[in-house]
């Protein structure tokens, strides 16, 4: 049957490449855009980190500086997958399905990138086993970690929109929450947190929406959301 | 110290109230920038199509495949243009880089009606072996026997890279190598017509590299400026040391 995307323009190579260049100047336009906020982003000042965290890992006990695995530069994704939850939550799951093979590749550009949930290391254990990603997972769950960084939230702050996410206090659903913290850590041991994005910040990373984003159809998703994401092993059951 | 760390020596370090009014002074920025990603990709589906008249036959891992196959049911089609000649013995360590990186997802895409694959001039055992040996799972078939690579500007004759006439990118320049890496789009309608919807080179798969948004976010960036190339720091993933 043809819909709506059935009835679009089509024009000889000719014009087509003169479509397609004037939206090149605005894509090189963007890209440079997307350097500057590189660079702006990497100027923002930094704060000293000065309580002491313990994770729970492969390896057992681990501490925030340990988490650098000898690299100055560390990036953390915060996984949805609460204390209380049987398994990670699924859209959390599809990002870590764009970042999964990386690893190797940041590693090499002194960047250690690993996944952090207050669920109990077990858990994350056997839920890594089963969707077969290979980056390091540890639990935060006996600190105070996702709460610090505004990943995780009490019950009260979140049933009176008292929850600071995204840089301002609201109602941020449930509680925990997705998104992205760095840290550095200098010659002398100290850890720094120079970065951390929530919301429509983490879009970057989301690779599927950048390849969506290049078909007729787009996202797709009628103002609904990414509604149609399932487990990577449940779309077919 | 090494060189690349002294900008970050003294980086300003500031009382974590300071640093959320510089946090949230910033949002606003991204917040914009969002929102400019969010019309870009709109005016990138409002472009004409063209009709795609020629019948491409691909190499494919069960026989031989139309351009029309590609689509695997599905009505919209992203090939992957993955630098791998006829000549050469493995694949580019870049688009191996990305490819690292878009491994997995073609499973959410089919979901969204897309069929996702890399295509490449080079032969198929060649490419068999190769994504073998790199533990990728995605679909990759052959262009060697077509003109898919040539029509889609993804490949140029020896000739046209020595005089710098390669149609490259929208405009005429001199590649570096006969294959140049690059998306391409395609829609078919009901009636099975094809059209060619977008593509994109260079820095315009930039987006697709996961990795280097996360170095953006990294204190030191790609902190690839006194590198040349760039990328000289690149291995295949099981090239790297250790």
């Amino acid at each position: 049957m043809k819909t709506a995307v059935d009835k679009h323009k089509v024009v000889s190579e000719a014009e087509w490449l003169k479509a397609r260049k004037k939206l090149l100047v605005k894509e090189k336009k963007f890209l440079r855009l997307q350097e500057e906020l590189g660079q702006e982003r990497r100027s923002l000042p930094w704060v000293k980190v000065t309580k002491d965290y313990v994770f729970e890992g492969p390896n057992g006990k681990q501490t925030l500086a340990d988490l650098f695995e000898g690299r100055t530069q560390l990036v953390i994704y915060q996984f949805m997958f609460g204390p209380n939850d049987k398994l990670g939550c699924p859209h959390c799951s599809l990002r870590a399905d764009c970042f999964n093979g990386i690893n190797v590749h940041l590693k090499h550009r002194d960047a250690t990138m690993i996944c952090v949930s207050r669920a109990p290391y077990k858990k994350l254990a056997a839920y890594k086993k089963r969707m077969g990603w290979d980056f390091t997972w540890v639990s935060s769950g006996n600190t105070d970690f996702n709460f610090d960084y505004h990943f995780s939230f009490t019950p009260e702050q979140i049933s009176e929109g008292k929850a600071f996410f995204n840089y301002k206090f609201q109602n941020p659903g449930p509680t925990e929450r997705e998104g992205h913290s760095v840290f550095y850590k200098d010659k002398r041991g100290q850890i720094f947190h120079t970065y951390a994005s929530y919301s429509r910040g983490n879009e970057l990373f989301n690779l599927h929406y950048h390849y969506l984003d290049v078909v007729p159809k787009g996202r797709d998703e009628d103002g609904r959301g990414p509604f149609w994401v399932k487990r990577h092993d449940e779309y077919d059951r | 110290m090494k060189k690349e760390d002294s900008g970050i020596r003294k980086h300003p370090v500031v009382a974590h109230e300071q640093w959320v009014a510089a946090r949230t002074a910033f949002l606003a920025k991204e917040k914009e920038f969002t929102r400019l990603r969010d019309e870009l990709s709109q005016q990138r589906r409002e472009l004409p199509w063209e009709r795609v008249e020629k019948a491409y036959v691909f190499d494919a891992p069960n026989g031989k495949a139309t351009l029309a196959d590609l689509f695997a049911g599905k009505s919209q089609l992203i090939v992957y243009h993955f630098m791998f000649g006829p000549d050469d013995k493995a694949g580019c360590p870049s688009c191996s880089f990305w490819a690292d990186n878009f491994n997995g997802i073609d499973t959410h895409l089919k979901h969204r009606d897309i069929s996702f694959l890399a295509i490449s001039r080079a032969s198929l055992p060649r490419l068999e072996a190769y994504k073998q040996r790199m533990g990728w799972s995605f679909k990759w078939v052959s262009s060697n026997s077509n003109d898919f690579n040539f029509d889609f500007k993804a490949s140029f004759t020896p000739e046209e890279v020595a005089n710098g006439t390669a149609d490259w990118n929208y405009s005429k320049q001199k590649p570096g190598s006969t294959e140049v890496v690059g998306i391409s789009a395609f829609y078919k309608d009901p009636d099975g017509q094809i059209f060619h919807t977008y593509s994109c080179f260079q820095r315009g798969v930039d987006m697709m590299n996961g990795a280097y948004n996360y170095m953006d976010l990294a204190p030191k960036g790609r902190d690839e400026g006194d590198l040349r190339p760039t990328m000289a720091w690149l291995r295949r993933h099981d090239e790297c040391e250790d």
